[in-house]
């Protein structure tokens, strides 16, 4: 993968090919491995490799933006006369700011090398140990084996320069009876691959399976909810875009006001929520920079049940008088919802306690138990109203036991609302959910969660 | 090995240092009417197959593929204290160029790719393929089987007579100007906003099996929308215009009548903020093409795919309710005939052959409510005792693996004489739902809820005014029984979703499903937020 000097030296290069005032780069080298498995056996497997340069050419306030993906000379030459072609057809963009100039970016501990170079001697065994168990389970097991390296630099005419290398690792599996009328599901995102647990994963997503045969159908309706971690991150990951300032100033977030006005300062949320970002979190890798190219920080979006920040792109915090914050979602689009998908957007926690799962289930009279949740989308982008499916086991709580599988379910809610229902928490892990969301959260108990249908798939 | 920088600087350097105008020269427009690819891709994906062959794999192909994606936008909202409208533009390119080569050995796939494109790295990369089907081979249950497939050597070329991305940037920039230009003359409209999107794909595919087919691939899409805020009631509503998202060339472009359209969701959207929330109950339904195109990609199209009915995307996208012992049975009413077909007229799927070298071909899925087939690939057809693939194998990249994707699926046309008008005259309470809004099934595509962009009533067999905050819920084999009406062949149109996401890691696809307005009894309505 591409060095630190080397970076530097291809930026130096690249930029002294252009006569424009401003040019910014972002340089992306990627490598990747993994294995799919499906009816006990491997369907695919690859090893890629991929990487891709940036230019961003300004002049007078108009931007061209090309991504090549050859590194010669004369494709980047190509490239740059390219970019600077379509900024001069460009029209002024009139929210652009000058450039960042030269910043100290903190180091954040994102590389385990024997991550970021297994291949499959060291990922086929844990394809392996899932295959076998289920088999031994009479079980047919699906999965995914996946490990990645990532290399990131920016570097701009103003003296800019970033560089920075991260690694992750993830398995995941769904074990089902061959007749397909059960379903389990495990899954583990991990810094390091030689932490992931294949044994402990198999035998989770097989107790599912075997537990969630023959479920019975409950009526539609609000239900009292114990959220494993996936479930709870699956939701509250959709929460980021809605603490876009600019977007709330706009009157299109659940933090703005009726006749205008934020909610910022207020306690919104039970006094156990807490929502932050911290990129220097040894658990999940991160930025070093922001998706404005500033040095990343910690910021707590919601303390303890109040309304602690908002996110500030430059251009909102320059028209505002504020400081910048960490935060993809600070612009325009914002408001939407999502998880953000840069910056340090990736390094979002909502913390935990010391409870277990299991002592979250012993206090609940009457509730369901969810795995996970599946195909989530926004219903209405400002209330932030998700609707999506549980999927691969629920189960009905009858005075703090599990008792009974029950059919999956519809759910259509807000997961601002569900955190208002939130009665009780326990202990935070990192997840990673079917459809992308990676974060540190924790299980959650929560009340009148509407399940409007039932769904007949397994 | 690590790949390093080092390491491709000096694989080749008198290649690499050519390697962008190699890319030109490879993909260069051929000489009038020649219909076999350039003999220089040739040359280079053969080494990709003697390597393979002197490594024991008993079947390799190569893409060497180059990606270019145009992007344009333009943006119109009020500068925050003084009122005055800015224009924000954003305009980029991106181009992409690598190889992909896929082996078979003992019996297993193996997948390996690079963005070096030189003979040196295609023959290493087919070596680390090789060495990935081994290991794999090692938890193969059973050998893989390909269908048989004839060898063709051949040059494609979507129809066009404009290449879109050889049209001035100015001449685009100017186009979304005049479109966000009209929906802003509305001043209670908050934001305007619109966009073009067009994209090319250079794709060479050589076999082991003698195929070598090259490709040009255009892609147009384009979207308006406008949104307008209540800051007193604290609500935002946005209205979208998406055209047809088409394969097609520039000369495409004016049809979508963008200008047009944007006055007309000016308007809309204004109507839709001030609309009344729909009364939630049982109603009837009239799905508008560019609804009911999402439909049938979720609730018709995934589940008819082979890889998820037997189990192939159970980790992920899900699995199916309808399964292969579901060939010959009811799963939809008379009204309902479903075909795939990869060689539609401006279709998003539509090719001259697939990532497996298999001729771009039609098929029935659905005859009349009666399950016919599923959407194959050569390792899948035999699973269900066919002979042939149905040429549904793709890869959204040169660094990602082909497997089975979605082609073009439409719902057929209904009798000649029967009109939109006839449909709604049908309903006593109803809704009738324009665009697409939020979309949600579930693993096995029974239980779905879908939203729309705009709604509006109908009631005692006439349309009246827009309804805000609508969905609707139900069990697909149900909801597809319930159909009761499609419009003739003059309502037919077709219209691209280009987002489609299956697979682990999961890859991106672009389809299109054609349709007529067509009506459903009985739905389960439901107000949302």
């Amino acid at each position: 993968m591409i060095t630190q000097e080397e970076a530097k030296k291809l930026t130096a290069k690249v930029l002294g090919l252009t006569t424009f005032p401003e040019c910014h780069l972002t340089l992306t080298s990627s490598e990747q491995a993994y294995t799919r498995f499906a009816n006990n056996g491997i369907t695919t497997a690859s090893f890629n490799l991929r990487h891709n340069l940036t230019i961003a050419v300004t002049r007078e306030g108009r931007t061209g933006v090309m991504a090549v993906n050859d590194f010669d000379d004369a494709s980047l030459k190509a490239a740059m006369l390219q970019a600077e072609e379509l900024a001069k057809i460009a029209p002024p963009n009139p929210e652009r700011l000058p450039p960042v100039g030269p910043q100290e970016f903190p180091k954040t501990f994102d590389l385990d090398e024997a991550t970021a170079t297994a291949r499959a001697p060291q990922m086929i065994p844990h394809v392996k140990t899932i295959i076998d168990a289920a088999m031994a389970a009479k079980m047919v097991a699906a999965g995914l084996i996946e490990r990645s390296l990532r290399v990131s630099a920016i570097a701009n005419k103003a003296g800019l320069f970033g560089y920075h290398r991260s690694s992750d690792s993830q398995l995941t599996t769904t074990i089902r009876m061959p007749d397909g009328s059960s379903s389990g599901w495990a899954g583990q995102p991990s810094m390091k691959l030689t932490s992931l647990d294949s044994k402990g994963l198999a035998a989770t997503a097989i107790e599912k399976c075997k537990r969630w045969k023959n479920p019975i159908r409950l009526d539609p309706g609000k239900y009292t909810v114990v959220l494993e971690p996936t479930a709870t991150g699956d939701l509250v990951r959709l929460m980021t875009g809605g603490f876009s300032a600019r977007a709330t100033d706009e009157g299109r977030t659940f933090l703005s006001k009726r006749g205008g006005g934020s909610l910022l300062g207020e306690k919104y949320f039970p006094e156990f929520v807490t929502l932050r970002m911290d990129p220097f979190d040894p658990r999940q890798p991160s930025s070093p920079w922001t998706s404005d190219f500033l040095p990343t920080d910690k910021i707590t979006w919601i303390d303890k049940g109040v309304i602690a920040n908002l996110a500030y792109d430059r251009y909102w915090a320059n028209k505002t008088g504020k400081k910048a914050t960490p935060g993809a979602f600070g612009g325009f689009g914002g408001g939407r919802g999502g998880g953000g998908g840069g910056g340090a957007a990736g390094s979002l926690i909502m913390e935990g306690s010391n409870d277990s799962l299991d002592d979250l289930i012993k206090g609940v009279e009457r509730g369901l138990l969810i795995t996970h949740l599946w195909y989530i989308r926004g219903v209405n982008p400002q209330t932030l109203q998700q609707t999506g499916l549980t999927r691969d086991g629920v189960f009905l709580i009858e005075n703090g036991k599990i008792t009974t599988p029950v059919m999956n379910m519809r759910f259509l809610e807000s997961p601002v609302r569900l955190l208002r229902n939130a009665k009780r928490i326990g202990t935070a892990m990192r997840v990673r959910g079917l459809e992308g969301g990676i974060m540190i959260a924790p299980s959650m108990v929560a009340t009148d969660f509407p399940m409007p249908s039932i769904s007949d798939a397994v | 090995m690590l790949w390093t920088r080092r390491r491709f600087i000096s694989s080749s350097p008198s290649v690499l240092i050519a390697s962008s105008a190699l890319a030109d020269s490879l993909f260069a427009a051929p000489a009038a009417d020649s219909k076999t690819p350039n003999p220089e891709l040739e040359k280079l994906a053969a080494n990709a197959l003697r390597e393979a062959k002197k490594l024991k794999a008993s079947y390799c192909d190569i893409r060497i593929v180059r990606l270019r994606d145009q992007r344009v936008s333009l943006r119109q909202t009020p500068e925050r204290g003084t009122g005055k409208t800015l224009s924000v533009p954003g305009v980029a390119e991106d181009a992409s160029f690598g190889f992909g080569v896929r082996v078979i050995v003992n019996g297993a796939w193996g997948f390996a790719a690079s963005p070096v494109v030189t003979p040196e790295e295609i023959a290493r990369i087919t070596g680390e393929a090789v060495i990935i089907a081994k290991a794999n081979a090692s938890i193969q249950p059973k050998p893989l089987q390909l269908a048989p497939v004839k060898a063709y050597r051949d040059r494609w070329v979507t129809p066009h007579d404009v290449d879109p991305l050889k049209v001035p940037m100015g001449e685009k920039i100017e186009l979304l100007h005049k479109v966000v230009s009209e929906i802003k003359k509305e001043t209670r409209v908050f934001s305007g906003s619109a966009n073009l999107n067009l994209r090319s794909e250079d794709k060479y595919f050589a076999s082991s099996e003698g195929s070598s087919i090259q490709q040009y691939i255009l892609q147009i899409y384009g979207n308006v929308d406008a949104t307008a805020v209540d800051r007193e009631k604290n609500l935002s509503r946005t209205r979208n215009y998406v055209p047809t998202q088409a394969s097609a060339g520039w000369e495409y472009v004016p049809e979508m009548n963008l200008e047009e359209n944007a006055r007309r969701i000016r308007e809309e959207v204004l109507e839709h903020l001030a609309a009344p929330p729909v009364k939630p109950g049982k109603k009837d339904l009239i799905l508008m093409p560019n609804h009911l195109m999402l439909t049938i990609h979720e609730s018709v199209a995934h589940p008819t795919e082979l890889d998820r009915a037997l189990g192939y995307e159970a980790n992920y996208a899900g699995t199916s309710y309808i399964t292969p012992d579901k060939i010959g049975k009811r799963v939809a009413s008379d009204h309902c005939t479903f075909v795939g077909d990869r060689t539609t007229p401006r279709g998003l799927a539509t090719v001259g052959y697939d990532d497996d070298g298999v001729k771009a071909t039609a098929f029935t899925i659905i005859d009349k409510g009666i399950v016919k087939s599923f959407q194959t690939t050569r390792d899948q057809a035999h699973l269900i005792g066919e002979k042939e693939s149905h040429g549904c194998s793709q890869a959204d990249s040169w660094a990602t693996v082909p497997f089975q994707r979605m082609p073009n699926v439409h719902l057929k046309a209904g009798p000649a004489d029967t009109t939109l008008e006839d449909l709604i005259a049908g309903v006593d309470d109803g809704v009738l739902i324009d665009g697409r809004g939020s979309y949600s099934i579930d693993q096995q595509r029974y239980n779905f809820q879908f939203g729309g962009d705009a709604f509006w009533e109908i009631k005692g067999g006439k349309k009246r005014g827009m309804l805000s905050r609508v969905s609707y819920q139900d069990r697909t084999p149900d909801f597809w029984q319930n159909c009761d009406g499609t419009a003739g062949p003059a309502y037919w149109r077709l219209f691209g979703t280009t987002g489609d996401a299956k697979g682990e890691p999961t890859q991106i696809n672009s389809i299109s499903h054609g349709c007529s307005p067509t009506r459903f009894r009985n739905i389960e309505v439901i107000v949302t937020d």
